[in-house]
């Protein structure tokens, strides 16, 4: 007898944060093959998995290596979900420019932010790390995303976004730019002129789960 | 009172013998743009001869009326002399340090560092330039302290092997990463002696791959730890210090118990670490150094000479032994800034001494 939609839910939920991809890619097949709603699937089995690891990541409970085992967790199940879901049930499909910026080769943070826009549905154009500077602006003119989101690990290239966000505003003013990574403040973010910010690898993770939390309870008012 | 040399002001540090005035120095990069701008050297060139890396190292440290001076700059040597390609970013007008944009390595089990690799590292890529930039160094500029540095073995395995397949290992492949952190181990031994034997004054172990914002604090003492403690054991004498960077506020024991099973006096944390705490759960015996802003208290347009000054006064009031930057410092300083900083550091508390040093 097929299990029920909240067992299944408490499944997915809880092999996220055991970081059991096997049991997440079973459960998100038998998930699909019931019929639920894929996006239910995504956003109260895996994405509610992810803020709770989230959580056990700010109690310094699980490390980033703990985190990155969750992530793939999460996005074995994706991979099976996330085409199930008819497009009008995603919301507007907005989209996101990403990549760690010039001089930084550490892409850990970014990765994970990435995730958190691809569990929310977005379309997400991933520059991957070391992008010269303005590849960030052509990127967004080819795409017209809404969002561009930078990353620097460390201080010596944080200076590089500042002249990112001053060449795309002056071609786009409408374009909003986040910022993160372990240099960048909140203060950095307001001086650079940027429209937001995640504080570090660790706090994107929080940041990016605290997203998800946000999504997940715009989705649920949406029903 | 009689004034010390920078560099019998960095070897009486280690040793916890009274000085004359605080030791304004550093284990890590501190190469500074005015002085290289001076010559008429690019930033990218400063890496690839020894000669460069030598006076680009003592000029900064002279202008910046430094004790010691730290070569070489970039974290990249040994990933490159194991066969991975660097980028310079010649072509950029901004200041940007040299990095390894793709490894060879993208898996652990792809990783083979064989003992040929061990046992002559020093002779390839880069590597050689090291000692021959101590020499000159050594030669040239007599009057201040030396510093080789190293990073850890953990931290080099992310250097040479995609970071998030090594932090995935810890967990999945537990001995397969303790067998490669062994050689690395190993291979960052061997440099350490020829450093030493190049002539550096003191050496700095830095891991910044490590803190609890990373791993967790029971992985640092089962996987870090004992590797810590060996490769501070390599290098013989004193005069050392043990350095991470990040949240390492759980783990500040635990680096100070490898310090004291290696005969390593100094410890360094960067702008996360608590200092006042830190000190007290490590005591008035060790020599605390680290924790300020580095590109925010000499470098930040929107920070004013006086307010560098007072980053200087919290650091010392956070009872530090030495005024050490938190981190490499950034070439791009506003020199009022950076002589305010200097000025503040001799001065502020003049004659008082701090817990494990005291004064002439």
């Amino acid at each position: 007898m097929a299990r029920s939609k909240e067992e299944l839910l408490e499944v997915l939920k809880q092999a996220v944060i055991d970081y059991d991809e096997d049991t997440v890619v079973k459960a998100s097949q038998e998930f699909a093959d019931a019929g639920y709603l894929a996006l239910d699937g995504i956003m109260d089995g895996l994405a509610h998995g992810m803020q709770i690891v989230g959580d056990l990541y700010e109690k310094q409970e699980y490390f980033v290596p703990e985190v990155l085992m969750c992530a793939d967790a999460l996005y074995k199940g994706l991979d099976i979900l996330r085409p199930l879901v008819p497009k009008s049930a995603a919301g507007s499909k907005s989209q996101v420019v990403i990549g760690s910026i010039q001089g930084d080769v550490h892409d850990i943070g970014k990765n994970l932010v990435k995730m958190m826009f691809d569990v929310a549905g977005w379309e997400v154009y991933d520059l991957g790390r070391d992008v010269p500077l303005e590849n960030f602006v052509k990127e967004q003119m080819r795409t017209d995303a809404e969002v561009i989101a930078m990353s620097a690990m460390m201080t010596t290239t944080m200076l590089g976004m500042k002249k990112v966000i001053k060449m795309v505003k002056e071609k786009n003013p409408n374009v909003a730019i986040m910022l993160g990574g372990a240099p960048v403040t909140k203060d950095v973010a307001q001086l650079f002129g940027a429209d937001g910010y995640a504080e570090s690898a660790g706090n994107a993770v929080a940041e990016g789960i605290k997203m998800i939390a946000r999504l997940r309870e715009y989705e649920a008012k949406k029903k | 009172m009689a004034e010390l040399t920078p560099i019998e002001r960095v070897r009486r540090t280690f040793d916890r013998e009274p000085v004359d005035v605080m030791p304004f120095f550093t284990g890590m990069g501190m190469v500074l743009l005015p002085p290289i701008k001076q010559r008429g050297w690019p930033f990218p060139q400063v890496h690839l001869k020894a000669d460069k890396l030598a006076w680009s190292g003592i000029d900064s440290a002279r202008y910046g009326k430094l004790d010691s001076i730290v070569i070489p700059y970039d974290m990249c040597w040994e990933s490159e002399a194991l066969g991975n390609k660097i980028s310079l970013y010649e072509d950029s007008e901004d200041i940007l340090y040299p990095t390894i944009p793709n490894k060879n390595w993208e898996e652990v089990e792809q990783v083979k560092i064989t003992q040929e690799d061990i046992d002559t590292i020093m002779q390839k890529g880069r590597m050689p330039l090291i000692p021959e930039a101590i020499k000159i160094c050594k030669k040239e500029a007599p009057e201040l302290a030396l510093g080789a540095w190293q990073l850890g073995p953990f931290t080099q395995c992310g250097q040479t092997i995609e970071l998030d397949r090594v932090l995935k290992a810890v967990f999945k492949k537990k001995d397969l990463v303790g067998s490669i952190l062994d050689s690395f181990t190993e291979m960052i031994c061997n440099i350490v002696q020829d450093l030493q034997a190049a002539g550096a004054d003191f050496f700095t172990l830095r891991e910044p791959g490590v803190a609890a914002d990373l791993l967790s604090p029971r992985t640092f003492k089962e996987m870090i730890a004992p590797r810590m403690t060996r490769i501070l054991q390599a290098w013989k004498g004193n005069k050392k210090c043990f350095h991470i960077c990040g949240s390492t506020d759980p783990i500040c024991e635990m680096m100070w118990q490898c310090c004291v099973d290696s005969g390593t006096p100094m410890i360094s944390f960067d702008i996360k670490n608590t200092l006042v705490e830190s000190r007290k759960k490590l005591g008035d015996n060790a020599l605390i150094v680290g924790n300020y802003d580095v590109f925010g208290l000499p470098c930040r347009e929107e920070t004013t000479p006086d307010e560098a000054r007072q980053g200087i006064r919290v650091n010392i009031d956070g009872l530090v032994d030495a005024v050490w930057p938190g981190c490499d410092l950034w070439p791009d300083i506003k020199p009022d800034n950076w002589f305010a900083i200097e000025n503040e550091a001799r001065t502020y508390k003049a004659g008082q001494p701090t817990p494990a040093l005291g004064r002439l």
